[in-house]
């Protein structure tokens, strides 16, 4: 799975850290997020959604091999 | 999510400070004769006592050579609060971190073990055997601390 929170943060202009607070992860997690290392479960993917107010499969992908 | 049972985060701090000292010293038990400068002779419990030259007994107070039992009781309290207590943000990725970070401990461990059974004999092995009781927990702890710190050191400002 592939994600564009990294350009969805640039186009809202706020660092990991506070995307972090606002979904009450650590920092890590986002990271982990934006380097493709983790994928969020579907409760965390709902809120990060919120937290840029878009439905979730704008932010986040499948690939051929899911 | 339900999360699993944790100590508090301040717990890990104690956990650091008990388990250091018992696994340098452990480790100086077993690879120098120290061992006998720091008897430490104490009545004690026993469920079960059977010494090498000696006679059986149980339930009963007998008095021995402690200073393995407090390394040993140090280390376990030590490396359960450092492996099982909350980070100061526990989320489900640290969780999974943690989770996969034992299960692959295990993995190690017990490759290192199936090693040392076919090719370590002897007395060798009795200390493969000592070593093995205290491995899991820190391989466990090194790997997860580690890409812990890896994920906090990668990217810290970035925008």
């Amino acid at each position: 799975m592939k994600n564009n929170l990294k350009v969805e943060r640039a186009i809202h202009n706020i660092t990991q850290e506070e995307l972090a607070q606002k979904i009450f992860v650590s920092r890590q997690t986002i990271n982990a997020i934006e380097t493709n290392k983790y994928v969020p479960s579907t409760v965390l993917a709902l809120k990060i959604g919120r937290a840029f107010g878009k439905p979730i499969d704008e932010l986040f992908f499948l690939e051929d091999t899911d | 999510m339900k999360p699993n049972i944790l100590f508090p985060n301040g717990f890990k701090l104690i956990g650091w400070i008990l388990l250091v000292p018992s696994t340098i010293f452990g480790f100086l038990l077993m690879l120098s004769d120290i061992e006998e400068k720091f008897t430490v002779k104490s009545k004690v419990f026993a469920l079960y006592n059977d010494e090498i030259f000696g006679k059986q007994s149980h339930w009963g107070l007998i008095t021995t050579d402690i200073t393995l039992t407090a390394v040993g009781v140090v280390f376990i309290v030590g490396a359960l609060l450092v492996g099982f207590s909350r980070e100061k943000k526990e989320d489900e990725f640290i969780a999974k971190l943690r989770l996969s970070s034992l299960m692959w401990a295990v993995w190690v461990n017990y490759i290192l073990l199936l090693l040392a059974f076919i090719f370590i004999y002897g007395m060798g092995f009795l200390h493969v055997m000592i070593y093995n009781m205290f491995t899991v927990m820190l391989i466990f702890i090194g790997r997860f601390n580690f890409i812990l710190f890896k994920n906090k050191m990668s990217a810290p400002n970035e925008k």
